[in-house]
């Protein structure tokens, strides 16, 4: 008889994931994922006006602040055939960019690190011997011994008075934290210094979205007046700071970010070959350069792999029915036509159907519906979207800045491609994206300030503004790629209302329940054959769910095989 | 004129009592109070109050507790350390205490006052009050001009 783990849901930062998982002799023999809430925003945003539509579906995620509002403005401008200004993708891929370094950054340390850094280990660490090791991963200036030793007294204070505070869920001292006590320290160190980092960096959001969270969109460009001599536009003081906080982002990605997750991995390469899961990978794609309309300008490059087969990327049309398609066999909802057969988005319903056990429960019946969230495929393939995806596709395609990326740090760490099929391997795509991200923000950046220079300070286009322009049907995709991975708004405008409109978020891919066909998606399919030591504290599993970035909070139960709550910890 | 003081109010306000903080912040805020006061809806800000509470020496904290005490109970505390706090800041509590322990860690902590109200559980989806917890606005604005006294006398004005 398997033990059944269950990882639910606590309304803390983002989100409400549970997933039940099956541990046999120490390893995981099944998993299923669900969502807890129902989202329901494509129901909210019926019969109002497309212009409007952004400010919505925005506020789907706290976290990727941008990415909806980006997603909903191209997907209405991509059915109404609006063009938008140079300067405002420009914007657009800052803004886009912001979101991901300080995302990124913040996931590893902040919700991720302490899956692997040990806290209470680093009170045993030598300053000196840190301080050494700091200075020979990385130049960042903040790695004297008199700095790592103030940190090591104020942690000791810290623990030694019985406040773990911050830190008080963690296994600590759990035979699966490998890590020396100076690297350790240094993880603390940099959870700090990135505390105080990020607040910084989202600044960029408020200088051209005017707040942050949710900062603002506009369908036909971006709500943001440039005009460097006046003192309430988006002047050149403004401009100079978000260089200097791009500058800045940069430097702590490749000093600290990049060398950190560098210094962890070789303690844990054994999660080079766990957590792999599907072998499917999809990318639509993002950061023009030449329009949102051609995608082949994009930075991050659209398509999708099979079978990890890095010999062949096929390629990816987000308008076609018959690439993508969602089901709800196993989530509660119902289709008109019978839950057996997908839809595509343009053609999608989201009538519910809930027909779980009340809460609160212990187990869910997964032979039935289970989820909240649907299951989308393309072309019958469950596929993994986020970080891996992104540089895979990049990396097959023989982009130069990935396969540069990908194999300096293969080379760096001795180990074979294979590993990036992985836990570690998700972990390091993100690092090594962020690095790509930052190098292109500041090229975004230089050529804005360029087409400022020449005069040009157009950022919005309102020729197609009246609604009594546009058409009396029109359908559109908006695709971008959130930090968690691909992102779509599909949207049908009829008599210029929204008469239908669906989402396929990125963790709708990778969280979602079992398809029609019974075949696993991303999570569920990652955690088999996770190593589980103690039951008690499984931290194993929290590796692989965490390199998912699920932008969820969780809380940790964990049943024994009769049921019985036998332990309950929240756990970042 | 005091250190200046931040006034800080967090809960969820859609609810209900769990969202009281912020509702009294708002509330107050439009009475007459000395300029070295000012007040923040912090809503469920979380890490992005950080910047904001470094600013000040002083910060008040408004917030509701499930501490077992009857509804509406107004308490004063003045914590040094995460787990000073009362047991179940409701959902919004893991935020609170990490930021108040990551200050620690960075040795920036400020001078900390924390007034909770009390309530019992939580009512979803909803932005109203119950009576009880409503009614404990008259104590927590007697309570802050008493702690605002005290912080002026302090500086010997």
């Amino acid at each position: 008889m398997a033990d059944r783990l269950v990882i639910d849901p606590i309304t803390r930062i983002e989100g409400h994931l549970r997933v039940e998982v099956e541990v046999q002799d120490g390893k995981v023999v099944d998993a299923y994922s669900s969502g807890t809430m129902v989202r329901l925003i494509e129901e909210i945003v019926k019969g109002r006006d497309p212009r409007d539509i952004w400010a919505f579906v925005g506020r789907v995620c706290g976290v990727c602040t941008t990415v909806h509002s980006l997603a909903s403005v191209r997907s209405v401008e991509n059915a109404l055939g609006i063009k938008i200004p140079p300067n405002a993708e420009l914007v657009r891929n800052l803004m886009f960019c912001t979101q991901y370094i300080h995302d990124h950054v913040v996931h590893f340390y902040h919700l991720h690190a302490l899956d692997w850094v040990d806290i209470v280990s680093a009170t045993k660490a030598d300053p000196l011997k840190t301080s050494e090791i700091a200075e020979s991963i990385s130049n960042y200036p903040k790695s004297s011994p008199k700095y790592f030793a103030d940190l090591q007294k104020r942690l000791n204070g810290f623990i030694s008075s019985g406040q773990l505070g911050i830190f008080a869920n963690g296994y600590w001292g759990h035979p699966a934290y490998k890590l020396p006590p100076e690297i350790n320290l240094i993880g603390v160190a940099h959870y700090l210094d990135a505390l105080e980092w990020q607040k910084e960096i989202v600044k960029v959001h408020a200088i051209f979205g005017g707040k942050n969270p949710h900062p603002n969109y506009l369908v036909g460009g971006m709500a943001c007046a440039i005009n460097v001599d006046e003192a309430n536009a988006i002047n050149a003081e403004r401009l100079a700071m978000v260089g200097q906080l791009l500058r800045q982002a940069k430097d702590f990605v490749n000093q600290v970010y990049v060398p950190d997750v560098l210094a962890v991995a070789p303690h844990y390469f054994d999660w080079a070959s766990i957590g792999g899961g599907l072998s499917n990978y999809l990318s639509y794609g993002d950061l023009p350069t030449n329009g949102y309309n051609d995608p082949s300008s994009f930075k991050f490059p659209r398509g999708a792999i099979l079978n990890r087969d890095l010999s062949k990327v096929h390629e990816v049309d987000p308008t076609d029915p018959s690439q993508i398609q969602e089901y709800v066999k196993h989530s509660w909802y119902s289709y008109t036509e019978g839950d057996d057969k997908g839809k595509f988005p343009w053609d999608g319903e989201t009538k519910m159907n809930f027909t779980g056990p009340e809460p609160p429960y212990d187990q869910l019946n997964v032979e039935d519906k289970y989820s909240w969230v649907k299951t989308p495929r393309w072309k019958g393939n469950p596929m993994e979207v986020g970080p891996l995806s992104r540089m895979l596709v990049g990396y097959a395609l023989g982009k130069d800045e990935f396969t540069k990326a990908v194999d300096g740090a293969l080379k760096y760490l001795g180990v074979p491609a294979e590993a990036l099929f992985s836990t570690l391997g998700r972990t390091a795509a993100r690092a090594l994206e962020t690095q790509l991200v930052a190098n292109w923000a500041l090229e975004f950046y230089d050529q804005l300030i360029l087409n400022i220079k020449n005069g040009d300070e157009r950022m919005a286009n309102m020729e197609l503004w009246e609604p009594e322009s546009w058409p009396d049907l029109a359908k559109g995709v908006g695709t971008t790629e959130a930090p968690r991975g691909a992102l779509a708004h599909w949207s049908v405008i009829k008599e210029r209302k929204i008469e239908n409109y669906q989402l396929i978020v990125p963790s709708t891919w990778n969280s979602s329940p079992r398809d029609a066909a019974g075949q696993r998606s991303a999570y569920e399919e990652a955690l088999l054959n996770t190593p589980v030591e103690n039951p008690e504290q499984p931290v194993e599993i929290l590796r692989t769910i965490h390199s998912f970035d699920p932008c969820m909070a969780c809380a940790v139960h964990l049943y024994d095989e009769k049921g019985e709550h036998v332990h309950n910890l929240n756990v970042f | 004129m005091s250190e200046p003081t931040l006034i800080l109010g967090i809960g969820n306000l859609l609810l209900g009592n769990e969202g009281v903080g912020v509702q009294f912040v708002q509330q107050l805020e439009k009475e007459e109070w000395p300029d070295w006061i000012h007040f923040l809806d912090g809503g469920t800000g979380g890490f992005h109050l950080l910047s904001e509470m470094e600013k000040y020496p002083v910060v008040v904290i408004l917030d509701a507790t499930m501490d077992g005490n009857p509804e509406g109970h107004v308490n004063l505390i003045q914590p040094k350390f995460a787990s000073d706090y009362p047991p179940t800041l409701s959902a919004h509590d893991v935020g609170l205490k990490d930021l108040i322990s990551s200050l620690y860690l960075l040795g920036k902590v400020p001078e900390v006052y924390l007034i909770t109200i009390s309530i019992e559980g939580i009512q979803p989806m909803t932005m109203n009050l119950t009576e009880k917890v409503n009614n404990a606005y008259n104590e927590v604005r007697k309570l802050l001009k008493t702690l605002s006294g005290k912080l002026l006398r302090r500086v010997g004005v």
